[in-house]
């Protein structure tokens, strides 16, 4: 018995010390490897093809390195952020706030579920028309096609997490003195629901990136602008130098966030 | 023992009926069963699967209304889950973001207790049902046995005056489960708190309990009940425990 349990403990103590960001050198090799296969043969099939249709990527890192150095790429990447973080906030925080409630109550769900299913349908892109009367052409604006993207994937992940939470774990927070539905909500739901909850906000993260590029279709400046008017011009090594830096940006933040995950889903 | 009422609750089962609606009718889970238990008493309820005994569980617990009669805890009607019960189920249910510690410390959360004396109390029960050295495990990390163990010493964290146990170590194996019921029958012994215990399994019953309640189905009611009149640590060679152990399995296989 006692070995036994010194077993656990050991085991117990060791699953705890989670590190931060895991590197499997393998897979790192191996993707690696992919990498530069990838860029291999991109580069010898634009061998025979014109610019215009595919740069190689040689005249792509030069316009990288030039857009970056003559700052319109920073400047760019500033512009688009500003409305990346308050339009993912803002719809990430009312997509988790309205999953959690319409998921946790019936009477809402009942009520709400018409609305929700004629409006979960509509892409974002249609939704201009609305950004531009309610907010203009402006970070607002764009901010709030970024917004509905992100508010329908962080719904309905968080929507169903909270369904999934068993009955059983509202039982005993219930007879272990848990009151109300706040209370119940805050102590057990939240938590129960937080690994569904954190995977929408990644996959919402992701999204916004995406919609950056729809978010300035109509004259906001930022990165998917550029990417807009470099695309009229034909300039493709443009183009993919602003896809390489929103690649990028996905990169940083995903990767930031899913150290954020781990840290906060230890107990999984 | 820091922990511990002077006495333990009493309760009164008062002809209490359960009727399901399904698909073909209603269906009568219980028929007016009746009985009470006296406080410090360990009762246990053994019957049949479908005899209703989880039904009458949830309802002794509040977490399901009767559709007739009533359960009296201490005297007043029991509508919901309340601090003076502690409950365990058969499946643990630890919230599993939550260390060993946080598990149990979880119902004193809104209570007015001094934090140190909070601390001091889940630490005391951690080492009660001999999990010390765990207290920052996840229920991930732990086995079977150590689960039931914390859900244990959570049920008990609020002091409650009754405690109620739904099959709690139905889901172990079988050393772990004598290992467990001698712990139970220890606290029991030293907190003088009632004990409800349901269980399916005879030779349990009749190890653990004052008194055992012979369940029989259609509908679930009370066919006998049986006081077990040994002396604790009760021993399975002992062949009046084997009497006991006749009587109420034949009962409950008549």
């Amino acid at each position: 018995m006692a070995t036994d349990l010194d077993q656990q403990l050991m085991r117990a103590t060791e699953e705890t010390d989670v590190p931060l960001v895991g590197v499997d050198l393998r897979r790192a090799l191996l993707g690696l490897g992919g990498l530069i296969g990838f860029i291999g043969l991109w580069w010898v099939v634009s061998l025979f093809q014109p610019a215009y249709v595919l740069p190689s990527p040689v005249a792509v890192a030069d316009s990288f390195l030039a857009e970056a150095t003559s700052g319109e790429l920073s400047t760019a990447l500033w512009q688009s952020i500003q409305h990346w973080i308050p339009g993912t906030i803002v719809g990430t925080f009312l997509g988790v706030s309205a999953g959690v409630a319409f998921g946790w109550s019936r009477l809402l769900d009942d009520i709400t579920s018409p609305v929700v299913r004629t409006l979960r349908p509509v892409p974002p892109l249609a939704l201009i028309g609305f950004a531009i009367a309610w907010f203009g052409i402006n970070n607002a604006g764009a901010a709030f096609i970024i917004a509905i993207g992100a508010f329908w994937i962080n719904f309905y992940a968080s929507y169903g997490g909270v369904e999934g939470v068993s009955d059983d774990l509202l039982d005993v927070a219930r007879s272990l003195g848990v009151q109300g539905d706040l209370e119940l909500i805050r102590s057990v739901v939240i938590p129960a629901a937080s690994p569904e909850i954190m995977t929408g906000i990644r996959t919402g993260i992701g999204r916004c990136w995406m919609l950056v590029v729809a978010s300035e279709i109509f004259g906001v400046p930022g990165i998917g602008a550029r990417i807009l008017r470099a695309s009229r011009n034909l300039q493709v090594d443009i183009v993919i130098t602003y896809i390489l830096v929103l690649s990028l940006m996905f990169l940083i933040v995903d990767t930031a966030f899913r150290a954020v995950q781990k840290r906060v889903l230890v107990w999984r | 023992m820091a922990i511990g009422h002077p006495s333990g609750s009493t309760v009164r089962i008062e002809n209490v009926s359960k009727q399901y609606d399904s698909k073909q009718g209603p269906v009568q889970a219980l028929g007016g069963v009746d009985f009470s238990v006296e406080s410090g008493e360990f009762v246990c309820i053994v019957g049949p699967s479908g005899c209703g005994k989880t039904t009458l569980f949830r309802i002794l617990a509040g977490l399901e209304s009767p559709t007739g009669g009533e359960v009296l805890l201490n005297g007043s009607t029991v509508t919901e889950p309340n601090s003076d019960m502690g409950i365990v189920f058969q499946e643990y249910h630890l919230f599993p973001w939550q260390t060993v510690k946080e598990n149990v410390a979880f119902g004193l959360k809104k209570s007015d207790i001094p934090a140190d004396e909070k601390r001091r109390r889940v630490q005391h029960l951690i080492d009660l049902v001999g999990l010390a050295g765990f207290e920052n495990s996840y229920p991930k990390a732990l086995s079977g046995g150590m689960k039931q163990r914390v859900a244990l010493a959570r049920a008990l964290a609020i002091d409650p005056s009754l405690l109620l146990m739904d099959e709690p170590f139905g889901a172990v194996d079988a050393q772990t489960r004598e290992m467990l019921q001698a712990e139970l029958v220890e606290i029991w012994q030293e907190t003088a708190k009632t004990v409800l215990f349901v269980t399916h399994d005879v030779e349990e019953a009749v190890k653990l309990a004052d008194r055992v309640v012979i369940m029989g189905k259609n509908p679930g009611s009370i066919s006998e009940i049986v006081t077990v009149d040994l002396d604790r640590p009760r021993l399975r060679s002992d062949p009046e425990f084997g009497d006991y152990y006749e009587r109420v399995r034949e009962r409950i296989y008549q």
